[in-house]
């Protein structure tokens, strides 16, 4: 293994013993010579490095696309869940309006035994020196 | 040149031909799918693997005044098998398998026969419905068994958990589009705004909303607060029906006004129609058996209204200083014109005699209205039926009827319109005018614009609707003595409230062209008097077992005043005693 400094010196040298050197030969020596990285490194070991390299990006690829399609799968039954809650809750809205509405009241207030008061037999009582409601009082606003 | 080589130069050029020919003719199948059909062609390609969904808005809801749910969405499945799958998956053992998934279909849906589910498994079609709007449980049901080639399919609908309970105010839904009453008017506004849902889906179909998706939410429809009292509505409804079935009557309108605001605290007509079911009701009448059921009758079905109308004549002559309450006619049962107008006779032939302003309500005499009517003249009376808002639509929802009169513009009018106008006739009005009429007597003269949305919350977004003033019709002094009037009137009618003072006018308007028994009798008034809280009116059509006002629309009147008194706990306005 040369360091550059002498591999420029031995290069030189073969210039120098011969005038017009094969145009073919050099710039193999040069291409040898190349050093993509801070340290040496052959060509078969830098193909090794490309391979695992690149071995690497895929697993992490397929990780990641698997933690995607997981969230995906996550997102999609959280989204169901909510679409179910959302009907029961419309259903649970419904029931409680059916059963707030006078017609229910009355059959179940019926079926109690109970009968609807007869406004006929309202007794209005007076109360002396009782002062006038409010007119704006909301009690008899509908 | 040898002819050998020209010959061989000759072939070359027509392979060189043959091949730019094809090269043109690739050239143009390649602009073809590439070019031009490039836009259906990516489409396509899209199609197979994007979900495009339109996400449809939730239906705002209606409320009543106290905030009970009058209309809701709930979503149901539909039941669908694939009988052309069906028959694919199981063609080696298909009598047996269908007969398995027959009987289990069956089972879950019991109002499906086995017959017709066998009959839609042998149509030869891609999808079919079995069963509609599904209850939960069904569905649930049907989930759990995991039978092959069935699906559900969801469906929101529109639900009404009062079932017929202002049925007229809130009409119905068809599909998104809102057909009648409250539904049709704010259509726009319940309908909110559909979103959209785009994203590239799997092998399975399922979207992949973690990559390249896009999503618009959907706006929910402004929610709707009414000013009705579903209580009241309740009352109402029920007393409507109980009187047409007992009077043996054909339809009736009841309306119940807020005295000072003319907001509408119920509004009731019979028949009515329930409008989770309103298809049921397709064949069904009302107004007299003339309109659609579905049609509110308090707008749609106008009337001759009869004596109530003579408040307005009395209205017009006091306000004009034409008459006191104290005027007095002498009413010899019939009054005879000179100019050919035809005689007008009390509706009992009754001769009173001499009699004041008062008396001729109390009475109901045809011809001390139709005397007011001739002082004033067509130039005084016809501007104060404009004022009162007749021939003018209220403008609470569609479809209304605004119902019409002649004038002395108008081509074909005679005296005699003019007189019978005054208690009457020969004018039409919708109960909505009329009760408006009087809600405006009740309100010191000032009518106002009769409205149903009390509120709407657009997403938070909440705006109260305010009471409007229409206009001035009579001035309050004019309003305080009509209002006497018509106390002395309930009085004399013996329609009376314990402790309430009350003010009320009855009609019995007939029809021409019909026997003189077949009435539309009604009372309109208000109370307490003193202090006006609630204006009614109850109309009855064709009532057979009573005919007139006073006796048929009395005593539902009163009914529904005793309840409003209880249910808003109106302070009495007389003399408190025992009952």
């Amino acid at each position: 293994m040369y360091g550059l400094k002498a591999q420029t010196v031995a290069s030189s040298k073969v210039t120098s013993k011969s005038a017009k050197p094969s145009l073919g030969v050099l710039p193999a020596q040069r291409r040898r010579h190349i050093r993509p990285f801070f340290f040496h490194i052959g060509p078969v070991a830098l193909c090794i490095v490309c391979v695992l390299l690149i071995s690497l990006m895929a697993v992490l690829y397929l990780s990641q696309v698997g933690q995607v399609v997981t969230a995906n799968h996550q997102l999609q039954n959280i989204r169901n869940e909510q679409a179910a809650l959302e009907r029961q809750n419309q259903d649970l809205v419904d029931t409680v309006a059916q059963e707030q509405s006078p017609a229910y009241i009355v059959g179940q207030v019926q079926k109690m035994g109970l009968e609807p008061v007869d406004a006929k037999n309202l007794w209005v009582l007076q109360v002396p020196h009782l002062q006038e409601i409010d007119k704006s009082n909301q009690s008899i606003q509908p | 040149m040898s002819a050998e080589l020209r010959r061989a130069r000759s072939r070359q050029m027509i392979i060189f031909l043959l091949g730019c020919g094809g090269m043109v003719i690739l050239l143009g199948r390649l602009y073809y799918w590439q070019i031009w059909q490039s836009g259906p062609l990516t489409l396509l390609a899209n199609s197979e693997h994007t979900q495009n969904q339109i996400l449809s808005a939730p239906r705002g809801l209606i409320y009543d005044a106290q905030g009970h749910l009058l209309a809701t969405n709930v979503v149901r499945d539909d039941v669908y098998i694939t009988p052309l799958q069906f028959s694919s998956d199981f063609a080696d053992n298909y009598p047996a398998e269908l007969s398995t998934e027959v009987h289990a279909l069956h089972q879950v849906l019991p109002s499906v026969s086995e017959d017709q589910l066998n009959q839609d498994f042998g149509l030869s079609l891609q999808a079919v419905r079995v069963a509609q709007q599904v209850d939960p449980g069904q569905s649930q049901r049907l989930r759990d068994l995991h039978l092959p080639d069935t699906f559900l399919e969801p469906q929101t609908w529109r639900i009404y958990p009062g079932g017929d309970l202002a049925s007229q105010i809130l009409g119905y839904t068809q599909g998104d589009k809102g057909i009648y009453g409250i539904e049709a008017k704010y259509n726009t506004l319940l309908a909110g705004k559909a979103g959209s849902f785009t994203a590239e889906t799997d092998l399975s179909g399922n979207p992949l909303t973690v990559g390249a998706s896009s999503e618009q939410d959907p706006v929910k429809g402004t929610d709707l607060t009414l000013t009705v009292d579903s209580f009241m509505q309740y009352f109402v409804q029920n007393a409507l029906q109980n009187a047409i079935i007992q009077l043996e009557a054909t339809s009736g309108t009841v309306i119940v006004l807020n005295a000072h605001s003319g907001a509408v605290v119920a509004m009731a007509g019979y028949p009515t129609f329930d409008p989770n079911h309103y298809s049921d009701f397709a064949d069904q009448k009302g107004c007299v058996g003339s309109e659609d059921v579905y049609l509110n009758p308090a707008l749609f079905c106008d009337y001759e209204p009869g004596s109530t109308m003579k408040s307005v004549t009395m209205a017009a002559a006091l306000e004009q200083h034409v008459i006191t309450p104290d005027t007095s006619i002498n009413d010899p049962g019939y009054l005879n014109f000179s100019d050919g107008t035809p005689t007008v006779h009390n509706w009992d032939d009754e001769s009173y005699g001499k009699e004041t302003m008062t008396q001729v309500l109390q009475h109901s005499a045809n011809v001390g209205a139709a005397t007011v009517a001739t002082w004033l003249g067509p130039d005084r009376f016809y501007p104060y039926l404009e004022r009162f808002g007749f021939g003018q639509p209220t403008g609470l929802f569609d479809p209304e009827d605004p119902g019409g009169y002649r004038t002395n513009t108008s081509a074909g009018w005679t005296k005699s319109d003019l007189t019978r106008q005054a208690f009457g006739q020969s004018i039409t009005a919708s109960p909505l005018q009329m009760a408006r009429v009087y809600q405006a007597i009740a309100n010191g003269g000032a009518m106002m614009q009769p409205y149903i949305l009390a509120s709407t919350n657009d997403n938070g977004h909440i705006v109260t609707m305010k009471p409007q003033m229409l206009r001035r019709v009579i001035s309050a002094d004019t309003a305080k003595t009509l209002t006497s009037m018509l106390v002395s009137t309930a009085e004399y009618n013996d329609i009376s409230l314990p402790n309430y003072s009350l003010a009320i006018k009855t009609g019995t308007a007939t029809t021409q062209g019909l026997s003189t028994d077949q009435t539309e009798a009604s009372v309109a008034g208000f109370l307490p008097a003193s202090n006006p809280q609630f204006v009614i009116l109850v109309k009855i059509d064709r009532p057979q077992k009573t005919i007139y006002g006073g006796t048929a629309a009395g005593p539902i009147w009163k009914a529904i005043a005793q309840q409003l008194v209880l249910h808003y706990s109106i302070p009495a306005d007389q003399q408190v005693g025992t009952q």
